[in-house]
């Protein structure tokens, strides 16, 4: 039954080419938004190595002092991350990093600028970087302040043009760098890991960062298993909530909390105060209402075209009902028509969104990014235009089949 | 005429209402796009206010915490080894002039001052500048007078605003000398008194996509114990300049100041990623609604072609009746054009709420009104397109033919 309503579904597809073209156009063209939106979605903030223990690792990207009048939001300190969130319980592994800044270096006249973080030993344990040569620094090159560093595989290409760089070395804003690691690049947009090179925290230039409880840096923590991130989160509270402040007259509250850059996201958009939870569920309501008004105009078109396709079939129709088809089979019939021209939309989509994923890829606009079609999107994907199908498909079934057989063998014009 | 074809419609008023709603939500998509472009454009051709040609912007990073964190002041060898960094780029041949600022144009920070005053919401950017920033940014002033060593040892701190706040503190009368209001609870102590010493144009330090708004530069002195030295430091270059000048000056500074971080961009690269940010997500928009109406046009046309062909007793009964080719064709645009004009009031009265709820932010009115009246021309022509080939189609129906297809 299914390969004739398929085989009927093919004919008609090829019978009216214009009508096909147009709906396998739409489908795959909302397709093709809705997967590149997904895929740099994934992009930004999916479970990609480095970040391997993806559901385990948190980090303070934010530190907040209020007082009555005044708020002075920024990265955390060294101080309020090495005095109050380092050994808590629930966490196993605690690292203190700073977000990436721009080096610049001049190699043979021309400049170069690098993106340098500096971190500790620990960060090299909770995130596993794909090294391509030698590998991390580790605690007693960070507690002697080695001038040493990791770079990634396209500063290798742009400092040694691509050819091994182990024990060479490099200059970034007058500090001479010997490289002991290369590793892949990864992506820009990852706030956790990416730099285009990592080297110890001690190598600053100055000390003055440890006195700082606001700063550029972030505390990246990896959960014990099983560990809830609100009961390390309490405790961290409790914690500043005893923090010696340096200017209590104008700033009195300390907050920070571990969370994953997704909900850091949340929290900047709809503005929850630092020691409230994340409201992770509007954001995730936003992008689903965003998502779904965009659907809506593709929607209507395909429903729109779908009824005129039906109209001209109405003589078909009579004639099944004529023979005894109920609406039910020919309900089934539609959807299935529907579904099929659907998936055939999905696959025009997927290919197109591979492009079109590619050429953003090679454009450099989001530097680093890996961006590809992977399985969670294709599912998801695959999942929409299902649903459209059935969506598009029921209303004009469901009208055609409650017509008067006799007024559809006529050719009902209304 | 219109009578008739409303009447034609409310009696296909079933088919017709999901088309209806077809054109209503290409409209919404339009007008948000044609929009928001206007809202650039009509940004765009506003005078900038300063000169971004022949200019860097040097990052000057000294690592230490910042002085109200600590309650402490400035410690003085900070300030010395500033004041050197600045004489030092001055030095170079290259440089016509230096002015150090916290937040440069088309960065990242912005600093925000906003005060209710019994009512009135006053709201202006702030930002620290130099003696030298004036003629570093080639900043016009309109009235009086940049900072300059005249400020010194006043009990006040002298400002200059932009013609736009000038205009709302003074109004209408002479702002030189004027104090920006504060509250009135704020005593002296907490919040020293701002006098106007000048007016500059604008100062859009966002750049040439930036609404306007209030704006005001606040003196910031070297020898200024209370401030960290300032970050950013504009350099004007001669004209002719290469960027090879950059490694000589960075060696330089890296010389006279060890301990800091120096990160020099030329305003046109910072200019260029503003652009890029502003235009990226907008070029985006334009293309995905490129293709939604598109997407539209190509389904409309299925739509009405397909009707025309059903509709092929009706119009063949008024040949017969001696409708010319003509008729045909405009009562097939006619009808059309009436859904559209439905759906456009209806969008049009969807759209009024924005600024009926005082949602529409920065965007002006007058901005507002175009994009409105842009895109419902924009989607009555889509839809006249559209009709265009149904209509052909309905004009070939011979009399003989439509009456023989029963």
């Amino acid at each position: 039954m299914l390969l004739h309503y398929l085989k009927t579904a093919w004919k008609v597809f090829l019978r009216r080419k214009f009508f096909t073209l147009i709906s396998l156009f739409g489908i795959s063209f909302t397709l093709v938004v809705l997967t590149v939106a997904v895929a740099l979605l994934d992009h930004n903030f999916g479970p990609h190595p480095p970040e391997v223990h993806h559901d385990r690792t948190r980090a303070v990207l934010r530190a907040t002092m209020l007082g009555e009048h005044n708020t002075s939001n920024s990265g955390a300190g060294y101080k309020l991350l090495d005095r109050y969130a380092r050994n808590l319980p629930g966490v196993e592994i605690f690292s203190i990093a700073s977000q990436p800044a721009a080096a610049q270096s001049f190699l043979g006249g021309q400049k170069i600028t690098l993106q340098v973080r500096r971190t500790d030993a620990e960060f090299w344990r909770i995130l596993a970087f794909d090294f391509l040569e030698g590998g991390p620094f580790d605690a007693r090159d960070v507690a002697e302040a080695r001038f040493v560093a990791v770079i990634n595989r396209a500063t290798r290409d742009r400092l040694f043009a691509g050819r091994p760089a182990l024990g060479l070395t490099f200059e970034a804003d007058g500090q001479r760098f010997r490289v002991v690691g290369v590793v892949g690049d990864v992506p820009t947009m990852r706030r956790m890991s990416s730099a285009d090179a990592w080297v110890p925290l001690t190598t600053a230039k100055t000390d003055a960062y440890k006195n700082d409880l606001l700063g550029p840096f972030m505390g990246i923590a990896l959960l014990e298993r099983g560990a809830s991130a609100r009961q390390v989160n309490a405790e961290l509270s409790a914690r500043l909530k005893r923090a010696e402040l340096p200017d209590p007259k104008n700033y009195d509250r300390l907050i920070a909390r571990f969370e994953t850059p997704l909900e850091n996201l949340a929290r900047s958009l709809f503005g929850a105060r630092g020691e409230e939870e994340p409201h992770l569920e509007r954001l995730w309501a936003a992008i689903a209402i965003a998502g779904l008004l965009f659907m809506l105009l593709p929607t209507v078109n395909l429903v729109n075209l779908n009824v005129s396709r039906m109209m001209e079939r109405a003589s078909e129709i009579g004639v099944r009902k004529a023979f005894g088809a109920s609406s039910r089979t020919l309900v089934g019939q539609f959807v299935v028509e529907n579904v099929a021209l659907s998936l055939i939309g999905a696959v025009a989509g997927f290919v197109l969104t591979e492009a079109v994923l590619r050429a953003v890829t090679a454009s450099g606009i989001l530097p680093y990014a890996r961006l590809g079609i992977n399985f969670r999107v294709f599912f998801s994907g695959v999942a929409i235009a299902v649903f459209f199908g059935v969506l598009s498909g029921v209303y004009p079934a469901w009208r055609m089949s409650r017509m008067n057989p006799v007024q559809a063998l006529k050719g009902a014009s209304r | 005429m219109i009578r008739h074809y409303l009447k034609l419609t409310w009696n296909r008023r079933r088919s017709n209402l999901l088309i209806a709603v077809e054109i209503l939500l290409s409209f919404v998509v339009t007008f948000i796009v044609v929009t928001l472009a206007a809202h650039g454009a009509d940004n765009y051709r506003r005078p900038l206010g300063f000169e971004w040609r022949d200019a860097w912007n040097v990052i000057a990073y000294a690592q230490l915490g910042h002085p109200g964190e600590h309650g402490e002041e400035m410690p003085p060898e900070v300030l010395e080894t500033a004041r050197h960094v600045f004489a030092a780029i001055r030095e170079f041949p290259e440089v016509e002039s230096v002015g150090g600022t916290t937040c440069p144009p088309y960065g990242f920070s912005e600093w925000t001052s906003s005060s209710d005053i019994d009512g009135w919401h006053l709201r202006y950017g702030v930002n620290l500048a130099t003696d030298g920033l004036a003629s570093a940014l080639g900043l016009q002033l309109t009235r009086g007078r940049w900072f300059d060593a005249r400020d010194d040892g006043a009990a006040w701190v002298p400002v200059v605003v932009n013609e736009r706040l000038a205009a709302e503190v003074a109004r209408g009368g002479d702002p030189i000398g004027m104090s920006i209001p504060r509250k009135k609870e704020q005593d002296a102590t907490e919040e020293p008194e701002l006098r106007i010493v000048g007016v500059v144009g604008d100062f859009r330090q966002n750049g040439e996509f930036a609404t306007p708004q209030n704006y005001l530069f606040r003196r910031h002195r070297l020898d200024d114990a209370t401030r960290r030295p300032p970050e950013n430091l504009i350099v004007r270059l001669r004209p002719g300049t290469t960027a090879a000048f950059e490694e000589e000056l960075v060696k330089r500074l890296q010389a006279v100041a060890p301990d800091w971080s120096f990160e020099v961009t030329p305003l046109e690269q910072m200019r260029e990623t503003r652009f890029r940010m502003v235009l990226g997500p907008l070029i985006g928009a334009a293309v995905i609604a490129g293709f939604l109406l598109l997407m539209v046009a190509m389904g409309l046309t299925g739509v009405l072609w397909q009707t025309v062909t059903q509709r092929t007793r009706e119009i063949g009964l008024r040949r017969a009746k001696g409708a010319t080719s003509g008729d045909i064709r405009k009562q097939v645009v006619g009808e059309l054009l009436v859904l559209t004009l439905i759906a456009v009031a209806a969008g049009t009265a969807l759209a009024l709420q924005f600024p009926l709820l005082e949602l529409t932010g920065p965007i002006s009115g007058r901005v507002f009104a175009v994009g409105l009246l842009a895109s419902a021309a924009c989607i009555c022509a889509l839809t006249m397109a559209c009709a265009w080939y149904p209509s052909l189609i309905a004009t070939r129906v011979t009399p003989a033919e439509a009456l023989h297809y029963e």
